[in-house]
């Protein structure tokens, strides 16, 4: 194997492994990092000359513990730190079994994502450390200067320490809340690359694989639980959409118009298994009811067959578990395309007086799509141009123009 | 084992009879429950009764009222003793407190120093003074003298408990409603200060407990607030 493709392949392997158990072994989060990224520099140096090591993760393993041996020798406090550990004379043993290994993945994760972190922190915190991303890698990635993103990481592992937030899975009472809020951090990482495009974004982009191979870990670490299967299942429908969302001049299309054949089917058909095996346990959460949606459309060879009142009594079921106006919104557009378009105007109607709604261009978009559909050129586009304002993107207002000129 | 603060806040809003009596009638089980973990934990006078000091050019300079003219106030102060801040957490959410207002949960970070008059604080006794030292950047440099400072009032008799808190950073916010814990990070004012250390003083009177506010090195350089503690 060639020296480069194996050092990739062992950073995306290995990184957040490596780094979680230098934590759980010296509680020292800067520590861990550099430890793990002078591992990786070794590598870089070696292997191309000495060709790639028999079992390049224990290599790299191996290293990153050494160098933290060596560190902690350096100092006095860290000496004291070996003794009590025990750990002294035995470099391997700065790593146990593989299980051990794995349990301390969750830890890592449970307490990037904790919810008394900033959530900003929260996002950034889970790149470093899991996926290895640098703060430069981050700050791109976030649109943000890297000086922001460094600032972000400090005060969050700060705030770890300082505030004894413990490098733990949490007990199980606790275990369903945090495991939402994990899955929170990695579908917003998810949107956070979904929303840009491609080309000089390609880096964003990115973040929808993190994103995805954090929740695929996740749920390795995790086979029990429905709504990790379920988030994951939704960013794999969501994901293998990406190459028909944009047309060959860069516009956006709608859903209803994407070219179903550029649909990544692999993609499509494992999500639809793991949320069918997911939904037979009975309990469907939010992500699983999203992801339902999502596969009603996935599941439709043409816009015509898609399923809109089975939509409509997914949304009912969302709403039910996470009162929103934008979910109600939605349902209202299920409702209207299930046929019933007097009953989505009304519910549009409705949140129209909900303050929350006042600036949300979908609203006015979603009117003006009911208005058109219902035969009412001159309304629809009185609300097209009621939203145009609002939308946040050039794209979208490009896309409301058209609409407009359509009608 | 990590020592955390935790200060009560309160809305002004008006909390209706049959809330506080359904608030006052839940404290004696959650008192009971959390008992291990929740050293103690006393209300504070309201925010009229405040005085804020500040020494500059060696004189000292006293006005009334709380250092944060802020809608919602400090109401309580409760000393927990918790594995971690997960622990600290379960404690202040299941409060009654919490159902209605927020619970700023700080840590301890240099540890926090109790004498003799804790016990009896804990108990409701005496009439002790909170010393609250508000700055707007970290005085490390400060460290030694306020221990300094802490070890002559101790010496004297006066000290009751307190120390140096954790950054605005390292704050929690906790509240809970309809059964669900929310939390926010930070702190639970969005001042330009921040509350860098608590001292408990008891054993003297308000004119005497605003000249040992005067003596505390953090008066020469920031603000400290004065606020007595809540007695029947």
């Amino acid at each position: 194997m060639n020296a480069q493709h194996a050092l990739d392949a062992a950073f995306r392997e290995s990184w957040g492994r490596i780094v979680a158990a230098l934590i759980r072994r010296t509680g020292n989060w800067d520590l861990a990092e550099e430890c793990a990224q002078e591992a990786f520099v070794e590598a870089v140096r070696k292997w191309p000359a000495d060709g790639v090591p028999q079992r390049p993760i224990a290599w790299l393993t191996t290293v990153a513990g050494n160098r933290a041996i060596d560190r902690l020798r350096r100092e006095a406090r860290g000496a004291q730190l070996l003794e009590q550990i025990g750990h002294e004379a035995d470099e391997e043993s700065m790593f146990d079994e593989v299980e051990e290994i794995e349990d301390d993945r969750l830890r890592l994760i449970f307490t990037c994502c904790h919810p008394a972190l900033p959530m900003d922190g929260r996002v950034a915190l889970t790149l470093r450390s899991l996926i290895g991303l640098t703060t430069a890698e981050i700050a791109r990635a976030f649109l943000v200067p890297e000086a922001t993103v460094a600032k972000r990481l400090t005060r969050t592992k700060s705030k770890i320490a300082a505030a004894g937030i413990a490098y733990r899975v949490p007990p199980a009472h606790l275990l369903p809340e945090r495991t939402a809020g994990v899955l929170a951090v990695l579908y917003l990482m998810f949107n956070e690359g979904y929303s840009a495009s491609s080309g000089e974004e390609l880096i964003r982009v990115g973040l929808c694989d993190d994103a995805i191979r954090l929740a695929r870990s996740l749920r390795q670490l995790m086979p029990d639980e429905p709504e990790v299967a379920g988030a994951l299942a939704l960013m794999l429908l969501q994901h293998s959409r990406r190459r028909a969302r944009l047309d060959d001049n860069g516009e956006l299309v709608t859903l209803e118009d994407q070219e179903r054949a550029r649909w990544d089917r692999a993609e499509i058909d494992e999500a639809l298994e793991m949320l069918e095996s997911a939904l037979r346990r009975g309990a469907a959460g939010p992500y699983q009811l999203q992801a339902a949606i999502a596969a009603c459309h996935a599941r439709a060879a043409t816009a015509a067959q898609i399923d809109w009142p089975q939509i409509a009594g997914l949304y009912a079921l969302l709403e039910a578990q996470m009162p929103s106006p934008v979910v109600r919104l939605n349902r209202a557009v299920a409702v209207a395309m299930a046929g019933d378009l007097d009953a989505g105007l009304a519910m549009v109607d409705e949140l129209g007086t909900d303050p929350r709604m006042a600036r949300y261009y979908l609203l006015d978009a979603a009117r003006a799509d009911m208005l058109r559909r219902r035969g009412d050129p001159r309304g629809a586009a009185d609300a097209y141009r009621r939203a145009l304002p609002l939308a946040p993107s050039e794209a979208e207002r490009r896309f409301l123009r058209r609409r407009i000129t359509e009608l | 084992m990590t020592i955390v603060g935790t200060t009560r806040f309160s809305s002004d809003g008006v909390m209706s009879s049959d809330a506080i009596e359904a608030m006052n009638c839940a404290f004696p089980a959650w008192n009971e429950k959390v008992k291990d973990r929740r050293l103690f934990g006393r209300e504070l006078d309201l925010p009229g009764t405040a005085s804020i000091v500040r020494v500059r050019d060696g004189e000292p300079l006293v006005v009334d009222g709380p250092f944060a003219e802020t809608k919602e106030f400090m109401a309580g102060f409760s000393l927990l003793d918790c594995a971690d801040l997960d622990d600290a957490i379960e404690v202040a959410s299941s409060s009654p407190v919490a159902w209605h207002h927020r619970i700023e949960i700080r840590p301890f970070t240099q540890g926090v120093r109790l004498t003799d008059r804790a016990a009896a604080f804990g108990r409701g006794d005496g009439n002790p003074y909170l010393l609250i030292s508000w700055m707007r950047e970290p005085r490390v440099d400060l460290a030694s003298a306020c221990d300094r400072w802490r070890d002559d009032l101790t010496a004297r008799g006066l000290y009751v408990l307190g120390g140096a808190l954790g950054g605005a950073d390292t704050a929690t916010t906790i509240s809970t409603r309809d059964g669900a814990t929310k939390l926010q990070d930070g702190p639970f004012t969005e001042t330009p200060e921040f509350i860098a250390a608590i001292d408990i003083v008891d054993g003297v009177d308000r004119r005497q407990a605003i000249k040992l506010a005067a003596t505390h090195p953090f008066a020469g350089t920031d603000a400290i607030e004065v606020r007595p503690f809540y007695t029947e």
